[in-house]
């Protein structure tokens, strides 16, 4: 990883050359350039540690810029946060660290909806279904129908399967996943 | 409010007589004059520089409206509840410059604010429609392309308007507006059948984010005013903003309304949720960096816009809709652009068909003469 000095020093020819080496699009590469200069060298030394697309790239961008506007935060600063750290260093691949830096900062841009996807997660790890039954939302919880999928190889597995989830029902565990959907 | 002053007047050739043109040269003696052929636009360079939308917004051009006036409210979209609301435009373009306003996006490549100087048609148009159905009831409204009264002062429709539709029984004309331009409205007669409303916002966001608007108090100064000269008003809490101290801020702001407004006298409270499409979000960013309305928790809906999350947006209208019962329990209430399940959750029905949300916002305010719709 670069130190920061050593990004200080070219942070516009470092940027530039990134730009043209991912081919990123010329309104990418003007947003990302409109920001302080330690805020574009923030970013491009997270970048070294991720495989990164210019789609991801993007939200990076929004996410970085909209929780700077809310929370009047310095986008280095942001970046600096202990979970984001801890995120870039997380072992495996440079996807696994993309993926563990996205989720905390998705946590952060969306404090109330992670918090409430967590609360579902529970409540459905909660109906202690196993692996032939899978419990599935709407992306961002945007609406309100729960997919369940029942896997069976056998009627008298089905049987077993459709036991377990009227045994949810009636002793509430699957009212609480309902009633989470809308507890915000 | 900030007046408007446009930077150049523009009129197409054989128009310069029409009344509206009269009357805003009258009240601009010192605005540049350009006569044009009617299709000056494509000859014509496009603003230039950083905001051409905003330098379209002060170049004021006078054209007769040659497709049709009347036209469905375009929030009737597949898979959402639909009121069943008519538009028409005498205006395309709004001096204000709301950092959400949708025509950033709608009208990206319109260099100008666009007056249509033809409002007998409009007229006509309108009276083929609800006269040859004096059965149905309708709701027509002037706020799409533009706020109703920001340029009354300038253009006068209202005096066109207001006396063609206080003759008719079987419709109510609305004019939305966030100004305090109502001095014309004062001197006209509606019968009950203009309904003027005003969107709000709490202070917060109105003083920020609602550029050149009138501020919350002097909206609802004005609403007083028009109430107490016998017209309807209604209020819309729509864009419904979520951010940090949104709960408070809101209720505070409603009960503001009704200490100030008589609730017997209003046609009704809609509730609307930040819609923002993807061109909209590029846009706002470019126009408005500082903008804090893009950091809320919205995220894609089924129609491609951008929302507050379900649960949280419910959670608003759950708490706006619970407020207005205590306060104006007999005010009809809807919400714009929201699915079934939604209305479901916040009102505890969701409506049969459209025509259920029409009459529910008709019935209470032209009475039971024409209500077989």
């Amino acid at each position: 990883m670069a130190t920061l000095h050593e990004q200080e020093k070219q942070p516009a020819q470092q940027i530039a050359a990134y730009a043209q080496r991912k081919r990123l699009s010329l309104t990418t590469l003007a947003r990302w350039q409109a920001w302080q200069a330690a805020d574009q060298a923030a970013l491009f030394s997270l970048l070294q540690d991720l495989q990164c697309s210019e789609n991801h790239l993007k939200d990076l961008l929004d996410w970085l810029e909209e929780i700077a506007v809310r929370d009047g935060e310095a986008i280095a600063d942001i970046l600096e946060q202990r979970a984001l750290r801890r995120a870039r260093t997380t072992p495996g691949s440079r996807n696994d660290k993309l993926k563990a830096v996205k989720a905390v900062l998705r946590k952060r841009r969306y404090p109330r909806l992670t918090r409430l996807e967590e609360n579902i997660r529970q409540a459905v790890k909660a109906l202690d279904l196993g692996r032939p039954v899978q419990v599935s939302f709407p992306p961002d919880l945007e609406g309100d129908e729960v997919t369940v999928t029942l896997t069976a190889r056998n009627v008298h597995e089905l049987q077993d399967r459709l036991s377990q989830l009227q045994q949810r029902l009636k002793d509430g565990r699957w009212q609480r996943v309902f009633d989470a959907l809308d507890e915000v | 409010m900030l007046t408007y002053q446009p930077t150049e007047i523009l009129i197409e050739r054989g128009e310069e007589d029409a009344p509206v043109v009269q009357r805003a040269l009258a009240k601009l003696p010192e605005t540049p004059v350009r006569i044009v052929e009617k299709d000056w636009e494509q000859k014509e360079v496009r603003p230039e520089g950083k905001d051409p939308f905003g330098v379209g917004k002060r170049r004021m051009f006078f054209t007769r409206q040659r497709a049709q006036f009347l036209e469905h409210c375009p929030a009737g979209t597949p898979g959402l509840v639909c009121c069943n609301y008519l538009v028409v435009s005498l205006i395309s373009n709004c001096p204000l410059d709301c950092s959400y306003c949708f025509l950033q996006d709608y009208l990206a490549n319109n260099p100008t604010l666009t007056v249509f100087t033809n409002s007998d048609d409009l007229l006509g148009e309108v009276a083929k429609v609800v006269d040859r159905q004096p059965w149905r009831q309708f709701r027509i409204g002037t706020g799409e392309l533009s706020d109703s009264l920001a340029l009354d002062a300038l253009l006068g429709f209202s005096a066109d308007l207001v006396p063609f539709f206080a003759a008719r029984k079987n419709v109510l004309l609305e004019l939305k507006t966030k100004s305090d331009c109502i001095d014309n409205l004062l001197t006209l007669t509606s019968h009950g059948r203009v309904v003027v409303s005003w969107t709000l916002t709490p202070p917060a966001i109105a003083d920020t984010e609602e550029h050149g608007t009138a501020s919350f108090a002097e909206r609802l100064r004005a609403a007083r005013r028009v109430q107490q000269a016998g017209y309807k008003v209604g209020f819309h809490f729509d864009p419904l903003i979520e951010y940090p101290r949104w709960e408070t801020d809101y209720q505070q702001a409603m009960a503001q309304v009704f200490s100030a407004i008589d609730p017997r006298g209003v046609a009704w409270v809609s509730f609307g949720s930040l819609r923002i499409t993807p061109t909209l979000r590029k846009a706002m960013r470019h126009r408005f960096p500082r903008t804090r309305l893009l950091s809320g928790e919205q995220v894609v809906c089924k129609d491609g816009k951008w929302r507050t999350f379900q649960a949280l947006r419910v959670k608003m209208y759950r708490t706006l809709t619970a407020q207005l019962n205590t306060l104006a329990p007999q005010v009809p209430v809807y919400m714009c652009m929201e699915t079934a399940p939604v209305w479901q959750k916040v009102f505890g029905r969701a409506p049969g068909c459209d025509k259920d949300v029409a009459r529910s916002l008709t019935l209470p305010n032209l009475g039971h003469g024409a209500a077989n719709q």
